[in-house]
């Protein structure tokens, strides 16, 4: 006969067990909350969604637990603990790998993730009870013995997760570490009752593969993290955001940074001034005394920082859609150091506005428009390379202005960068079709169109400049035997052939 | 998370949570029947307030639907100043439009197809309001790009999956297809064919096609018969077929006639040196800114609320009992001409002496077809289930019980799409005849409206399509249009009020006997130019 303040060894064992199971648990539902909080934003809903999910999929696996045959107890036992360290401590890395690889599953694969852990933690404490009552503990006895430990459990974990471990281990690392600790409950549980164990030796087996894995994962699961990062942007991710109109990664190799939106490079800061010193200064040397300009796009500022050195210059508009983008590029400090701090300058003003619905209310002229938009690869994009779009841009430039264009790369898209150019003729521009070499995108192409056919590129720049020069200036505008001009249509809104030749186009560069 | 962005996340969801409806609650529902007070009014002789003041003009025009407000415009540009135009019980007809959410949208009719060679009062005014360039009589004349349909114009769902285009294509057999190759080689023939008088067979205006009875027979059949006939018995075709009918006469294949079924796929010839052939002119409200544009060159000044509720023809000229509802007041118009341009069911109560020009209710009135315009104000774009067809302007069900619906915000030039945008959805109602159909309109519950109107996009989107419905605004138009059955072509009251040059005239879509911008205009252009010389 056993009174319960003479509690034998397995039964010890039993409890912290307990006290183990649920510090794993508590800590898988915050590394899911933590990393969704931290890839997808908005952590009051990631934080509340994960923990519903959980504690109802805790359910289900409480429920599903009187289906575990009193004979197998010990050994389902086991079989969950290893489970859930399996599944638990790799579920950090997984999600990160899916994130980086792919952006449509995440969030299915996340709430599968924390809905299978959820049924068989859920289903751990109800097999110790019984473990405990085959062993013939006081049924109050074990209530209050099993729950008091199940809740210092979860304490000791909520306090231990945002001071030591997350900032010190980082996610990954710290999943893999509860991982090893559900194995190792399974391995020292199979030790203690060998004697009731049937299948010993496989069970141990299992056990050590399992706990192997987890060690290895635990390891090696910097170096996955990093290979998953790199596995898209190539380097390591500095900012990670998605706002409601596109998902901005920042990335940073050495004393590269580098800008993507929606997965496509925006710049390189290696090589970013050749393309804002193409953009800007063939349309503003030319324009003396120039003193009023628009920037449609360009949330990044870097062609601001470019605008910004001509002293002339007396207000400078940016209409960028995304508030996040700019105000990323004026508060975080390696980008603000890149556009020197562009958007802190009082003769800029930042508008946060859909480019086309902000040209039909705007009422002023501006002396240079600086059309820096994403590449025209939807139809909602394409519309802004139209030919009513570029005529409601005609009206805001003053008669002798002048207006440049980002226009894709006349070398790998021919069809969509000739397609701009007799859109914008057809809008009654005299246009200036040019190009300069960017390594990290290849040839890239622009226009320059005016109402007056007066347009001269400017044979030398009075501002110090890293790259051009009146030779570079002089090659740009001469397109070689490989990037003649070719015959297209305009980009008519009803046919929206732009998009069309955009898509055709990069198809068959890209493989 | 910023501690100031988590507290005004808490404020924004607190109030959020006053204006919100829970998941199973259905969207709030506003019902508009336009005219439709007044015009039972009018029909119950309900007794009306004095007349408290007079005036006279030496042309009214009654109504300002599209026929009145382009007599108007043709007057007004004719260097004409001595006339009004009285406003009517609902105003702007069938071109109405509104603005839901902030975002305008049709109420009526919502796009008007590139104007064929005969359609020169059409193509003038176009020129008038700039949406036509140069020479308006060209073959191919220039269109601005704003008011072409952008693409993608329109897309199927058919078989479970959306197709380019609205002709059936997808999953069909070679059948099928034959037959749909087949009947667009015998429209390619009937197009180009002319009657012994030189005509051409189907033309719009109607009134100058051929009057050859080899094609005015087609008028005395049903266009099912003639499918029949035809050995046109594919059912995609039929179904295309009779959806096409659906949408321009408000009546399916089994109601309107051969002739009127041929002439909506052999009339519509227009060009355009910037678009392809079949490409329509929409504005996001629809019609609502040609309605619009003739209204401001008629002027404010010309502009009278009220409606007619009795025109008297006598030797000196016409008066006219008018009614302002607005304001409760009757007054009296003296004319020395008039416009009736009004529906002829409603003419046939105001007008008094209606039977003197040989025009008989019960044998030349037409039936006439109920719609529902109903808008979708949604708080977000649903999900397309394929992203290779995305969201077109028109987007039809195959087999749908409605016509589909338009995108109201398609026309804007945007880089993203706008937070809100409003889903037109159109119906014409034949689930009951038509009389015990605006029996049960009268009194419709909304929520059986909502049913009717939203048929075809929870087809599309499926149930959770209403999670993301704001607010629906529902427009009934009980008498929308005259349905063109067989021996509409033949009726000698209606051919007479065409006719009519006295002191009332007459100037209505109802006089062609099919309610198109084309056939609307035309009558307020035969009316203007009697007046005129």
């Amino acid at each position: 006969m056993s009174s319960p303040s003479s509690t034998r060894r397995p039964d010890r064992l039993l409890i912290l067990s307990v006290f183990i199971v649920a510090s794993c648990g508590l800590a898988y539902e915050l590394v899911a909350g933590a990393l969704a909080s931290y890839l997808l934003g908005d952590s009051v809903l990631q934080f509340s969604s994960i923990i519903g999910c959980y504690l109802f999929a805790m359910g289900v696996g409480s429920h599903l637990s009187k289906y575990v045959k009193d004979e197998d107890l010990l050994a389902r036992f086991i079989d969950i603990e290893l489970l859930v360290g399996l599944i638990g401590g790799a579920s950090a890395t997984v999600l990160f790998v899916i994130f980086a690889w792919m952006a449509g599953p995440f969030r299915s694969v996340l709430y599968a993730l924390v809905f299978a852990l959820g049924v068989l933690v859920g289903m751990e404490i109800p097999l110790v009870m019984r473990l405990l009552n085959e062993r013939k503990t006081g049924f109050s006895e074990i209530v209050s013995r099993v729950l008091t430990f199940d809740y210092l459990g979860a304490l000791f974990v909520s306090l231990l997760f945002p001071i030591v471990l997350a900032p010190h281990l980082g996610l990954a690392r710290t999943a893999f570490l509860f991982g090893i600790a559900n194995a190792g409950v399974a391995l020292l549980a199979i030790r203690v009752f060998r004697s009731e164990i049937r299948q010993r030796r496989a069970l141990t087996l299992r056990a050590s593969i399992v706990l192997v894995l987890l060690v290895g994962g635990f390891a090696a699961s910097e170096r996955i993290t990093q290979w998953s990062e790199r596995g898209v942007f190539g380097d390591e991710i500095v900012h990670a955001e998605t706002t409601p109109y596109q998902r901005l990664v920042v990335t940073k190799w050495k004393d590269d940074l580098r800008l993507y939106i929606n997965g496509n490079l925006q710049f390189s800061s290696r090589d970013e001034h050749r393309y804002h010193e193409a953009l800007v200064h063939p349309v503003l040397a030319a324009l003396p005394g120039v003193k009023r300009v628009l920037v449609l796009g360009g949330g990044d500022g870097l062609a601001i920082r470019e605008i910004l050195k001509y002293p002339s210059v007396e207000e400078v508009t940016l209409v960028d859609l995304d508030p996040a983008m700019t105000r990323l590029f004026s508060s975080a400090a390696p980008l603000t150091a890149l556009n020197r701090n562009a958007f802190k300058d009082h003769r800029v003003h930042i508008i946060n506005a859909d480019a086309g619905q902000w040209l039909e209310t705007a009422g002023t002229a501006f002396d240079a428009i600086i059309i820096d938009l994403p590449d025209p690869n939807s139809y909602g994009l394409g519309k802004l390379y139209s030919e009513p779009f570029y005529r409601l841009v005609r009206e805001h430039l003053a008669e002798n202005g002048l207006m440049v264009v980002q226009s894709t790369s006349p070398y790998f898209a021919p069809h969509a960068y000739w397609c701009v150019v007799t859109t914008l003729e057809a809008a009654g521009f005299k246009t200036y079709p040019y190009h300069a070499y960017v390594p990290s995108f290849g040839e890239w192409g622009f226009v320059i169109a005016d109402r007056t056919g007066r347009y001269q590129p400017p044979t030398h720049y009075a501002l110090p400049m890293r790259w051009l020069d009146g030779t570079a200036t002089r090659d740009m505008f001469r397109f070689p035997a490989d990037m003649q001009r070719i015959e297209v249509e305009p980009n008519r809104l009803n046919s929206q052939a732009l998009v069309r030749y955009f898509e055709e186009d990069w198809h068959r560069v890209i493989r | 998370m910023k501690r100031r962005d988590f507290l005004k996340l808490a404020a924004a969801t607190s109030l959020a949570g006053c204006s919100e409806r829970l998941p199973w609650q259905a969207p709030p529902v506003s019902v508009h029947m336009p005219g439709m007070e007044l015009g039972h009014r009018l029909r119950d002789r309900l007794p009306t307030p004095n007349p408290t003041r007079q005036r006279s003009v030496d042309v009214a025009i009654l109504g300002s639907g599209v026929a009145g407000l382009f007599a108007g415009w043709r007057l007004a540009q004719a260097g004409y100043r001595d006339f009004c135009l009285l406003g009517g019980p609902e105003p702007l007809g069938n071109t109405a439009g509104s603005v839901l959410g902030g975002v305008p949208c049709p109420t009526g009719a919502h796009y008007l197809p590139l104007p064929s060679m005969e359609s020169t009062h059409v193509r003038e005014m176009l020129a008038e309001f700039g949406v036509l360039h140069g020479d308006p009589f060209a073959l191919r004349p220039e269109y601005a790009e704003r008011a072409l349909v952008h693409a993608p114009d329109e897309r199927l769902f058919i078989n479970a999956a959306w197709q380019d285009g609205i002709v059936p294509q997808h999953g069909l057999g070679a059948d099928d297809q034959a037959q749909i190759r087949r009947f667009f080689g015998e429209i390619a023939r009937l197009r180009e064919a002319r009657g012994q008088d030189g005509r051409r067979a189907f033309v719009i205006p109607l009134a100058l096609s051929s009057a050859d009875p080899v094609f005015t027979a087609l008028a005395t059949e049903t266009f099912v018969a003639w499918l029949n006939r035809q050995g046109f018995t594919a059912p995609p075709l039929r179904w295309y077929a009779d959806y096409c009918c659906r949408d321009d006469y408000g009546a399916g294949i089994e109601q309107v006639s051969a002739w009127a079924g041929l002439h909506y796929f052999a009339s519509r010839g227009g060009h355009a040196a910037n678009a392809e052939d079949g490409a329509v002119l929409t504005w996001p409200d629809g019609l609502q800114p040609l309605a619009q544009g003739l209204r401001s060159r008629i002027g404010a000044a010309r502009w009278i609320d009220g409606m007619a509720l009795q025109v008297s023809e006598h030797k000196q000229g016409v008066d006219v009992l008018c009614f302002d509802a607005a304001r409760n007041e009757a007054f009296t118009l003296h004319a020395k001409r008039v416009i009736v341009a009004m529906p002829l069911h409603v003419a046939a109560h105001a007008v008094a002496n209606l039977a003197d020009f040989g025009f008989d209710k019960a044998r030349d009135l037409p039936a006439s077809a109920s719609w529902l315009v109903s808008n979708f104000l949604l708080n977000r774009f649903p999900q397309e289930a394929d992203p290779h067809q995305p969201l077109a302007w028109d987007n039809v069900v195959y087999g749908g019980e409605g016509l589909g619906w338009v995108v109201a915000t398609h026309q804007w030039i945007r880089q993203a799409r706008p937070a809100q945008t409003v889903f037109t959805a159109y119906r014409a109602l034949d689930h009951l005849p038509p009389q015990a159909l605006r029996a049960w309109l009268v009194n419709a519950p909304p929520a059986e409206l909502l049913a009717l109107a939203s048929s075809d996009l929870h087809a599309a989107y499926g149930n959770g399509f209403a999670r993301q419905v704001q607010q629906v605004a529902i427009t009934v138009r009980g008498h929308a249009m005259a349905t063109p059955a067989p021996g509409f072509l033949a009726r000698p009251g209606i051919a007479a009020l065409c006719a009519a040059d006295r002191r009332i005239l007459f100037a209505h879509a109802d006089l062609s006997g099919l309610s198109v911008f084309e056939e609307a205009a035309w009558w307020g252009e035969k009316a203007a130019g009697k007046i005129l010389t």
